[in-house]
């Protein structure tokens, strides 16, 4: 009797342990931060939310450096058969995990939720996330590149800006206006040049260079991501403007790295930029002046590629963790995580009802420029991917550097760019 | 009258390096204690009358740093300590024995230099992941444990050593490993210590491996945190950055200063082996 006793408390034991066990889940999250801010803080903050909410998935967020450490160490990870649960990388990087075999398809999720469920969501952001008609990935920080001008130089120059019929109290509108209003805002003393009319940035001109061509109705690389399209008509005339702006007007200097043009247009030697939106909260925590946001300037169109990270969920895991991952992709592009997000990192917020959230008009009242972004997804594109996208940002960004420094002719880079581009989307799509 | 020439002109340069080296150090010492708007008012050469702590606060609220400095400590000097049993032995035997293979081996381990770590990522991930040590310190340490480097500095060092030292030690019977305490290291000093040196210099400041191989903020190093304030997309805030920047060089420095004349000595001496 006494032995029946103690085995049946030992089974208990047993059972419950087990069934403990088997119904928590800890998933690890990797994630990049890519704006300023204590944002990996943030994402502290709401995976220990999420995990008062459903005490039964555990979630051990990663922090990954930059979206290239990030994308490194997850291909390190898929390689070894030991792939995160969720991760975030940047958009770009679609075909470079697919060719891996690494991602879950969506599909089953999106569809198994109610029928307005995808309504919430800005379809522009989707763009990035489709390929061979599945979804593959979820929006999380997204972002657009905008035009930032800074007012109080817009005001100084007032009398000529009037002068040739162009107005102080606006951004320009169109690629001759942009030529227009930097030509009068630059400030030069002999030969030094002390205040750039505009900013055309590096380190990530291949996608403020894809706008540009945006503009003119045309693309880099197409949506299949087999023909590259670096030798036409409008790739050259976009890049013959900013030969132009750089090297025959010198309204723009030559170079600049990424992250010194926001510093450059704060300390006010600049007033004008083409920026991510993701600089906002930067600009506006930073600068000694008023500065306002636009949409970029148009040619024959508007017309942005959209940017930033999605949420992936990976193969060769459990079911369950699977299922766990999706509750917390679910969680944290919910519209009052969308929406906090948002305000603390400068992207775009990606569930539109966060909007409307009290909190969120209060903010957006407060900070009107951030509105720029949204409306401009109207005009957006999905941004070009491909597989091993690295290698040909390599190859933009070098050769769209040369022409700014004025190394190489702008029909010379684009053909450069078309012969080796085209040779890296060869090698996959045989 | 030359003599005089001479000597003011070697002050000169040397005043010139002095200065160049201490500008980015005094940059980063005086805008971490500048707030935002300042640095972006013209005045960022002069320190501020008023220092601004906030930037440090910020740095401190981001990321638990003082766990990182005690895990970068651990994680440099474990590589340094490990790496000295691992290299002055071998040194030894490539140096003084002859044995089938020595010159193959030894080329083996040249090879090693020019690897670089970015190629072995993920054969080493993969190796220790297979051992379940992935996420802890010494994950951090491992790879860097047999450096070819160190072995081929030593092996010279030793090589040096005159034979017929090593023929009266051993009349006075003196073992190998005897041999190697009471005479070669003695007389290595000085390599050992400038291996020391570069040594942890060089991981003090290793980022891609501890930042693939880690997950966790507790075994996590500094210059991942360092990485928390240098931003791709929104650019950086210069502040924070170089308050991070300043918490991250301070140990090392003082630590430098503190050997300085020893190191000096040591680099001087070592340099005159050739």
């Amino acid at each position: 009797m006494k032995k029946g006793n103690l085995m049946f408390v030992l089974l208990l034991v047993f059972v419950l342990t087990t069934g403990v066990f088997a119904e928590s889940v800890e998933l690890s999250f990797y994630y990049p931060v890519g704006v300023s801010g204590p944002l990996a803080r943030v994402i502290d903050q709401m995976t220990a939310e999420f995990t008062e909410l459903h005490p039964d998935i555990k979630i051990q967020p990663v922090y990954c450096g930059n979206y290239n450490d990030t994308m490194q160490k997850v291909q390190t990870a898929v390689m070894s058969q030991d792939p995160p649960d969720i991760a975030v990388v940047e958009v770009s990087e679609l075909y470079s995990l697919l060719a891996m075999d690494a991602l879950l398809p969506l599909d089953d999720y999106i569809n198994s939720e109610n029928e307005d469920f995808i309504n919430q969501y800005w379809e522009a952001f989707f763009g990035n996330a489709v390929a061979n008609d599945q979804i593959w990935g979820f929006p999380f920080q997204r972002s657009t590149p905008v035009f930032y001008w800074n007012k109080e130089l817009f005001q100084k120059h007032a009398d000529e800006l009037y002068a040739v019929g162009l107005s102080p109290e606006r951004a320009p509108k169109t690629w001759d206006e942009v030529v227009q209003y930097a030509d009068i805002l630059t400030e030069k003393n002999g030969d030094d040049t002390e205040v750039y009319g505009l900013i055309l940035p590096g380190g990530w001109n291949d996608w403020i260079f894809e706008a540009f061509v945006r503009q003119n109705e045309s693309f880099l690389i197409d949506q299949e991501n087999s023909i590259a399209n670096f030798d036409s008509q409008e790739a050259l005339q976009a890049l013959l403007l900013w030969y132009k702006l750089t090297n025959e007007m010198h309204v723009s200097p030559p170079l600049r790295p990424w992250n010194m043009t926001i510093t450059d247009f704060v300390a006010g030697d600049a007033a004008m930029m083409y920026y991510s939106t993701g600089g906002m909260p930067t600009v506006r925590k930073t600068a000694n002046f008023d500065f306002e946001v636009a949409f970029l300037p148009m040619h024959y169109t508007y017309g942005t590629p959209v940017g930033g990270g999605d949420f992936h969920i990976f193969k060769g895991i459990s079911k369950e963790k699977q299922d766990a991952a999706w509750e917390f992709i679910k969680f944290m592009t919910n519209p009052k995580n969308a929406a906090k997000w948002s305000m603390e990192s400068g992207y775009v917020c990606v569930n539109k009802e966060g909007y409307d959230l009290p909190e969120m008009q209060e903010f957006m009242d407060d900070f009107p420029q951030m509105w720029t972004a949204a409306n401009q997804l109207q005009y957006s594109y999905p941004k070009m991917m491909a597989v091993n996208y690295q290698q040909i940002r390599k190859i933009m960004t070098t050769n769209l550097d040369d022409v700014m420094l004025g190394n190489k002719s702008p029909e010379k880079a684009l053909e450069t760019m078309q012969r080796e581009i085209q040779k890296i989307l060869d090698m996959y799509n045989r | 009258m030359e003599k005089k020439s001479v000597k003011f002109f070697r002050r000169f340069t040397l005043i010139v390096f002095l200065v160049l080296t201490l500008i980015p150090l005094y940059l980063v010492l005086v805008i971490a204690f500048k707030s935002n708007k300042e640095i972006f008012s013209g005045n960022y050469l002069l320190p501020s009358l008023t220092p601004n702590f906030s930037n440090m606060k910020i740095v401190f609220e981001s990321a638990p740093f003082f766990v990182y400095l005690k895990n970068t400590a651990i994680v440099v000097f474990g590589i340094l300590f490990l790496q000295l049993i691992m290299i002055i032995p071998a040194a030894y035997a490539f140096a003084r024995m002859t044995f089938k293979g020595s010159t193959i081996l030894f080329f083996l381990f040249i090879i090693q230099i020019m690897l670089p770590l970015e190629a072995l990522i993920v054969p080493n991930y993969q190796i220790i992941n297979s051992m379940h040590l992935k996420d802890t310190l010494i994950s951090m340490m491992l790879p860097f444990v047999g450096s070819g480097y160190g072995t081929f500095l030593l092996r010279q060092s030793f090589k040096q050593v005159p034979k017929e030292l090593e023929d009266a030690a051993i009349i006075d019977g003196c073992g190998h490993f005897k041999f190697l305490w009471h005479v070669l290291i003695p007389l290595a000093r000085p390599t050992i210590m400038t291996f020391s040196l570069i040594s942890i210099a060089t991981h003090w400041n290793d980022y891609l491996w501890p930042l693939i191989i880690t997950d966790s903020q507790s075994v996590r190093t500094l210059t991942i945190g360092l990485g928390m304030f240098v931003q791709q997309e929104s650019g950086a805030d210069w502040g924070v950055l170089m308050s991070a920047t300043l918490f991250i060089c301070l140990p090392i420095i003082l630590l430098f200063l503190i050997l300085q004349k020893k190191f000096l000595e040591n680099f001087l001496t070592s340099g005159l082996k050739g």
